[in-house]
């Protein structure tokens, strides 16, 4: 088979205001499965999405055989030969169509005959299965398929199609740790049958180490450093290459006074599997950090407490009273609040306007005898878009219209008028700027300050660091690690967020003997 | 609830719902003819049931079609009012043949139904509200048309001239009764089952149907298609038009637009038909044949023909929930 080679030259890409891209030089050939890792914001996917013709805004050159293709569209990166498969695997496929014509969706569109011939179609769906040896009927619809199926499906229809660069976009996000095996004898037996490279991009570093040839490794929108996965690689490196810098930021968490534990889940289990066993404890006046990856069960843990997930067995005490959250509202009439990661879909009413929103967790206050006293619910908005410092040019604004860090602040400042005494926070700092997070560290800071007990759920482990008193590690759905803030470091909480079992162990291992014991076994 | 207990509850009771309707239909024979074989189970009332299906699976076909691409038409049938008034009026007024007035009116009902496709693809308004508003337009215009009364034998034109024939010719009517009506109503289903199901354009509809983005980026043209839907539901509304004319012997005011909801029950019921999870024509005509089956049975019970409308609902009622039940949450 002859190898081709895939590759940019000084490949830049902006966004507005941002400089996702800048002079990256890739490159990547047939036979060869390569990890591309790097913080969240560090321009993986941006790359991949230049690579697949998603972004057609690059400057600087893609070079196929080192000769300049230009790839403007997602139709010539598949003429091409260069298939990704995105982690929402939903956007992708029909969800009323069998597997068989999902996998031949392409083809029919490209080649098809007026006339559909089923047969045909069916018997070159169960070909293709095979050859990848995937195991589901081709006449099944695909809306009853599992995520890791669907994945599967995607797959068969990329290698269906001429492919000679599959670009797997955390394909392994989702995933079970049977599935994630399976994915994984699938992406070998692809390498060595198919004329093909495959490039995936992942957030959990003990995989790149155990499937991929070589790894690149981005930050702030460059690639520094590509190397081959050895023998002597160590997560604790790749980690260190991804981090590079910390993050250095303004507002930490101020010290109050903690008083006794106020909040306590008990071997909480729920959400269909996503959250097992976690028991945590917050004091008032405490801001208890979650980390973990994406997909390791931060917004169901969430969730599951704020009763919105169903919950399998555990047990929620408040105040030393235990409580009994089938649904959201009795969370809210326990005094609890979660401001959910999802703004603009579960935090805020983006059609209603500011006043409405501000108050409408806590209505029953505004009215008299079920009727709105618009005059209580006004006053409501006006003292909390002066005290959160909501820019916004009336109350009467719809929530739709306002930036991203402003919404956030009406998602928070919803539940400060509500009043309760435990806030959850699913990452409120996504997609908010510096300035808007600094201001949300602050209200935070000051629920906190007020005696409440507040846990805070982020991928952004700097950020972690810089809030939380105390931080709970998760891993699939279960609680690696509890760490004290002042005796932690990002190392460590990386460490443990990708599966690390021991680091004082891991690290002792490794200073003494240089070998790959940071793995995950 | 874990994925294993979830699937192995599927399995007994997914065969159950995917053919639901099928399996009503069936226990509604027997139960009718076990109660009342003598009138029931002759070949007179077996035509009663084909015959008496055969409008609304006509309007469920054309309904079919514009949901395959998820559009929906609640206009659907003012508009084969208005085909109606067309067709009558110039096979009487005009004097035209019977092949003619088809034609005129197949022209007509598609000039009109360029105005729903330029309302939804074009102003992109949702298909919903955009027809609603049709739906008013469409009974304007056609009694404007016909001056407000009906077009029938023996009325004048609006305008006062004596119209052009006096009486309907036999192959008028022949359209309304059996068997033509009952094989114009098979041979829609068929050419409807054909093309969604066996020609790459259905398929494309039903990919559209499913998921638009997804579709959009495998090479569809999601407009051109769209717009083909439209066409083809235009189609199959003149014919829905024309055989509710031909049944009742001339154009009343807005004679057509009750079909509407039993059109609808009728696509409803059989979207789950073997677990197409999709509105299908094969589906559609167990749908329709459902509820007239029904409807005959009871009749010949003698149950008060006041209840009946509550009956075809709470078949609709049962149909849907076959549908939406088994869906998990998410």
């Amino acid at each position: 088979m002859q190898k081709i080679t895939l590759g940019t030259k000084n490949v830049s890409m902006e966004f507005p205001g941002v400089k996702a891209l800048s002079d990256v030089d890739f490159s990547v050939s047939t036979g060869e499965i390569r990890a591309v890792v790097g913080a969240n914001g560090a321009g993986k996917s941006t790359l991949m999405k230049v690579l697949a013709g998603a972004n057609p805004g690059y400057t600087g050159e893609i070079l196929l055989n080192d000769k300049p293709v230009e790839i403007r569209n997602t139709i010539t990166a598949k003429k091409l030969g260069i298939q990704i498969v995105y982690q929402e695997v939903d956007t992708a496929l029909i969800p009323t169509f069998s597997v068989a014509e999902n996998v031949m969706l392409n083809e029919t569109v490209l080649h098809g005959s007026h006339i559909m011939n089923w047969n045909k179609l069916y018997s070159s769906a169960q070909k293709v299965l095979n050859r990848l040896h995937i195991n589901v009927n081709p006449r099944t619809l695909v809306q009853n398929l599992s995520l890791a199926k669907k994945q599967m499906v995607l797959i068969a229809r990329a290698i269906q199609s001429s492919c000679n660069f599959l670009i797997l976009d955390e394909p392994t996000a989702p995933l079970s740790e049977n599935e994630t095996k399976e994915l994984f004898d699938l992406v070998e037996r692809l390498r060595s049958t198919e004329n093909i490279a495959i490039v995936f991009i992942s957030h959990r570093i003990n995989e790149v180490i155990q499937i991929c040839d070589r790894y690149t490794v981005m930050r702030n929108g460059t690639i520094v450093d590509t190397s081959e996965v050895t023998e002597n690689t160590t997560s604790a490196e790749i980690v260190e290459k991804m981090l590079g810098r910390s993050i250095e930021e303004e507002v930490s968490k101020e010290k109050v006074q903690l008083g006794d534990v106020m909040f306590e889940i008990n071997n909480l289990s729920g959400a269909a599997g996503h959250v097992k066993d976690v028991s945590l404890h917050v004091k008032s006046g405490e801001i208890v950090g979650i980390a973990g990856l994406v997909g390791a069960g931060k917004s169901e843990l969430c969730k599951t407490i704020f009763g919105a997930y169903e919950k399998d067995h555990g047990k929620i005490t408040l105040h030393g009273k235990e409580l009994n959250i089938k649904k959201p509202s009795q969370a809210l009439k326990n005094r609890i609040a979660l401001v959910p990661e999802e703004r603009r879909k579960e935090g805020v009413l983006v059609s209603e306007d500011v006043s409405f929103n501000l108050s409408a967790a806590s209505m029953d206050r505004y009215c008299t005898v079920s009727f709105i006293n618009r005059s209580k619910v006004d006053d409501n908005a006006h003292k909390y878009v002066d005290e959160l410092g909501i820019i916004t040019p009336s109350i009467r604004q719809q929530v739709r219209n306002l930036s991203g860090g402003n919404q956030q602040k009406v998602s928070v400042g919803k539940w400060l008028a509500a009043d309760c005494s435990v806030y959850i926070f699913d990452e409120p700092t996504k997609g908010v700027d510096v300035g808007a997070k600094q201001e949300i560290f602050g209200l935070i800071n000051q629920i906190a300050a007020n005696g409440n007990a507040v846990i805070y759920a982020s991928c952004e482990n700097s950020e972690l660091l810089n809030i939380a008193d105390r931080i709970y590690v998760l891993f699939d759905g279960e609680v690696r690690a509890e760490l004290n803030t002042a005796e932690t470091s990002e190392d460590e909480i990386m460490y443990y967020a990708v599966g690390g079992k021991n680091y004082n162990t891991a690290q002792q291992v490794a200073v003494n003997s240089g070998g790959n014991s940071y793995d995950n076994k | 609830m874990t994925i294993s207990n979830r699937a192995g509850k599927k399995k007994t009771s997914q065969f159950l719902l995917d053919w639901a309707a099928v399996i009503a239909l069936v226990v509604c024979f027997i139960v009718f003819t076990l109660v009342k074989g003598k009138s029931f189970m002759t070949p007179n009332n077996m035509i009663n049931i084909l015959r008496a299906m055969s409008i609304t699976t006509v309007f469920g076909i054309a309904a079919t079609v514009t949901m395959s691409t998820d559009g929906f038409d609640m206009s659907m049938c003012t508009l084969a009012s208005c085909s109606a008034y067309v067709f009558v009026s110039m096979y009487l007024w005009h004097g035209l043949s019977l092949e003619m007035s088809i034609v005129v009116a197949l022209i007509v009902t598609m000039i009109l139904y360029q105005l729903t496709m330029f309302l939804i693809l074009v102003c992109k308004i949702p298909d919903m509200l955009a027809t609603c508003a049709l739906m008013f337009v469409h009974q304007g215009l056609g009694q404007w048309y016909i001056g407000g009364g009906a077009v029938s034998t023996g009325m004048r034109q609006p305008n006062g001239n004596p119209p052009a024939r006096v009486i309907l010719g036999e192959d008028f009517s022949a359209i309304g009764r059996a068997p033509l009506i009952i094989i114009i109503m098979l041979v829609c289903v068929i050419v409807a089952y054909i093309f969604l199901e066996h020609t790459k354009h259905g398929r494309y509809m039903y990919a559209i149907g499913g998921n638009r983005e997804a579709a959009k980026l495998s090479g569809i043209d999601v407009k051109a298609y769209r717009y083909l839907a439209g066409m083809i539901t235009a189609v199959f509304i003149t014919i829905g038009g024309i055989l509710v004319a031909s049944r009742g012997s001339s154009a009343q005011v807005g004679n057509s637009d009750g079909y509407f909801m039993q059109a609808l029950a009728a696509v409803f019921v059989g979207r789950t038909v073997g677990g197409a999870e999709k509105p299908n024509a094969i589906g559609t005509l167990v749908g329709a044949m459902l509820v007239s089956t029904l409807e005959n049975g009871l009749t010949i019970m003698a149950v008060s023909y006041y209840i009946l409308p509550a009956v075809k609902g709470a078949v609709l009622a049962l149909a849907l929930i076959a549908a939406y039940a088994g869906k998990r949450e998410q």
